[in-house]
């Protein structure tokens, strides 16, 4: 056909296959938690629970990262989350950070929207990322935790066989088949997931008809990151079109097939290359540019109703399909991933019941709605599923420039923090004036870090997340109340996870604990807070319960009731 | 409250612009003009109700080209 396709700019690293020793045709060795599936979630499950202490074994189909155009968009809340997996460096350094979008509708512009940026945030409300970097940024973070995550790589599974205490998996590789045993399986097999169908389960809900081409080109331009939205363009007339920079001069543009348009002779590169060459026209860009990937794309809006299914756990695209239009596809599987990793590492540990694995399906079932029900408002303006949201959109965008009231019509409502607001895991709380609620996210603000040695150092309250439970306790150049102390300790020789966290209104000139200052009194404003104010704070960085004059009871029955697990009430037991 | 003889004179306005507008793009007219109002009306109770009054008495053809439930 004579029309070059140039590769991308990343060589992904090939990895063999190989066999564990076996024991008459089962691995010899049991394993507490299979994953099955290793992309974006299936590591960031892995890296989770490594970060709980908890080994786990897994397996993926291909032999290397991912190789085409996926997810592009990481959210600030994923960005939070990649942190505390150990992985953000690559993410900010090759990452390409934006604030915005602009949306043209024939030539006019008819929205400029910025997501929310603010002089309190540590990180950038979006980077763009190609897929292939997300996989190896967390690979790589993945294989500096080798005592813990063991990857088979070239791995799929055939058979999936539920057991009392158990999970058996039939696996094929290259060399041969064999079969695993372990405590807990995690599917992250993505949206044609081998496990789903195995256990014989589907994803029930809406499939839209508008399909989508997909092309990645390489173009060397240095126009700004942004989100470019073309509504009925010059170039593409009737079409929509969606333009987003990538790392390495790599451009993303999707645009809309028209209606009995076949897809198969759509895609097709002669058929391909003019429109985006008009569209680049259009756009003013002059420079010589090359297709790399062509794919088609149709938005689906589904989801299992339960993500447990005994000693399965779903996350991801294997758990739901959300429009791409939002970027909440890679995004809720990082989130997923997160709200899994420390509630099954605590039920496996015995410091919470197995129903906090039901919270996980609660929470994340409940997220899944909320996705779809932005994502689907966004997919309906970019893709109208009937005439009706055609002629209105029309309405809207030949009024949006003079009527400015309608261009939140427009907005494609990109991804934010879910808030868990109805989770059964929520403590019965004290009322705030502000601040986030039991099941939100904690915000973001600057404080200054205190170092042991009386050293301090600029920071964010985010800085201060772990992988634990974390008492943030407000306190005016004091300590935290004594009983609270005594709980850290209780809970520590208990095992659990837990950190007493002083943020203190005063500068301190030195500080036994880790924890930080608000000389501006920002953070204390910010979170309505108080000396003698908690704010008990989950391993994924979701508020449990918060108290004005907290004590210890509080804690500890905020903490009871989330792991329905009793706290030895002295050190004897446990000693 | 709007006089009988504005109501008259405002009616006879929107007959005549969609007559100059023509049939096929009098729906896009419509279309504006009631997410016009909506704005003007400012109350979204008031506004679904006049939604749900406004297709009453209109029956409802199957659709043809909807999101389809497809479970999968």
């Amino acid at each position: 056909m004579g029309i070059a396709f140039k590769p991308y700019p990343f060589v992904a690293e090939r990895h063999a296959a190989q066999l564990p020793a076996c024991h008459e045709g089962i691995d010899a060795r049991r394993h507490r938690v299979a994953i099955v599936g290793g992309g974006p979630v299936g590591l960031a499950v892995a890296l989770g629970l490594a970060n709980q202490g908890i080994a786990s074994v897994l397996l993926e189909a291909d032999d290397s990262v991912c190789y085409g155009s996926r997810a592009i968009c990481i959210s600030r809340r994923s960005l939070e989350i990649i942190e505390r997996l150990g992985a953000l460096e690559g993410f900010l350094r090759v990452g390409l950070p934006w604030t915005g979008g602009r949306s043209f509708y024939r030539d006019d512009e008819v929205l400029h929207f910025t997501m929310p940026q603010d002089e309190n945030q540590k990180l950038p409300p979006m980077v763009n990322l190609a897929q292939y970097h997300i996989e190896q940024f967390l690979l790589d973070a993945a294989k500096q935790r080798a005592d813990l995550i063991e990857i088979r790589w070239q791995t799929k599974v055939a058979e999936v066989i539920e057991q009392p205490d158990g999970v058996r998996l039939k696996l094929g590789t290259p060399l041969g088949d064999y079969a695993l045993d372990a405590d807990w399986v995690v599917a992250c097999d993505g949206g044609r997931s081998t496990v789903r169908e195995a256990l014989g389960l589907s994803l029930k809900g809406t499939s839209y008809e508008g399909r989508y081409v997909i092309v990645d080109i390489a173009l060397d331009s240095d126009r700004p990151t942004e989100r470019l939205a073309y509504f009925d363009p010059a170039s593409n007339p009737g079409s929509t079109v969606l333009v987003h920079k990538q790392p390495d001069n790599v451009w993303r543009i999707d645009y809309q097939l028209r209606d009995g348009e076949d897809a198969e002779t759509a895609v097709k590169p002669e058929n391909v290359i003019p429109r985006v060459q008009s569209l680049l026209d259009m756009m003013g860009e002059r420079g010589e540019w090359a297709p790399i990937w062509i794919t088609v794309y149709k938005a689906n809006a589904l989801t299992l109703e339960r993500y447990r299914h005994g000693r399965v756990l779903f996350c991801g695209d294997a758990a739901h399909l959300v429009p791409i239009f939002g970027v909440r596809g890679a995004n809720s599987g990082i989130d997923d991933a997160d709200n899994l990793a420390w509630k099954l590492a605590f039920v496996m540990r015995g410091l919470a019941s197995d129903t906090l694995l039901d919270s996980y399906s609660d929470e994340r079932v409940f997220a899944t709605h909320e996705n779809l029900r932005y994502g689907t408002k966004s997919t309906e303006f970019m893709a109208p599923p009937s005439f009706a949201f055609e002629l209105m959109r029309k309405a809207v965008l030949t009024l949006a420039v003079e009527h400015p009231a309608l261009r939140s019509l427009i907005n494609p409502r990109q991804t934010s923090a879910i808030e868990y607001s109805a989770s059964p895991l929520n403590a019965a709380s004290d009322t705030f004036q502000a601040g986030p609620a039991p099941g939100a996210v904690l915000a973001e603000c600057p404080l200054t870090l205190a170092g042991r040695r009386g050293d301090a150092r600029g920071g964010h309250l985010t800085d201060l997340v772990t992988p634990r439970f974390t008492a943030f306790c407000f306190v005016d150049g004091g300590e935290p109340d004594p009983s609270l102390v005594t709980l850290e300790q209780r809970l520590r020789q208990a095992g659990l996870p837990f950190d007493l966290v002083v943020l203190d209104k005063q500068q301190p000139e030195s500080h036994e604990r880790r924890g930080g200052a608000d000389p501006t009194g920002r953070l204390f404003a910010m979170y309505g807070a108080r000396a003698g104010t908690v704010y008990l704070v989950r391993p994924d960085g979701h508020v449990l319960g918060r108290w004005h004059d907290a004590c210890a009871t509080d804690l500890e029955a905020a903490l009871t009731h989330a792991l329905q697990a009793r706290i030895p009430s002295d050190l004897q037991e446990h000693a | 409250m709007i006089t009988d003889s504005e109501r008259d004179t405002v009616y006879t306005n929107l007959c005549h612009t969609m007559t100059r507008i023509g049939e096929t793009q009098a729906p896009l007219f419509l279309a504006r003009f009631a997410l016009l109002a909506i704005e003007a009306i400012g109350d979204a109770a008031v506004a679904e109700r006049l939604i749900a009054e406004a297709r009453r008495a209109l029956p409802e053809t199957p659709p043809a080209d909807a999101g389809e439930p497809a479970g999968r």
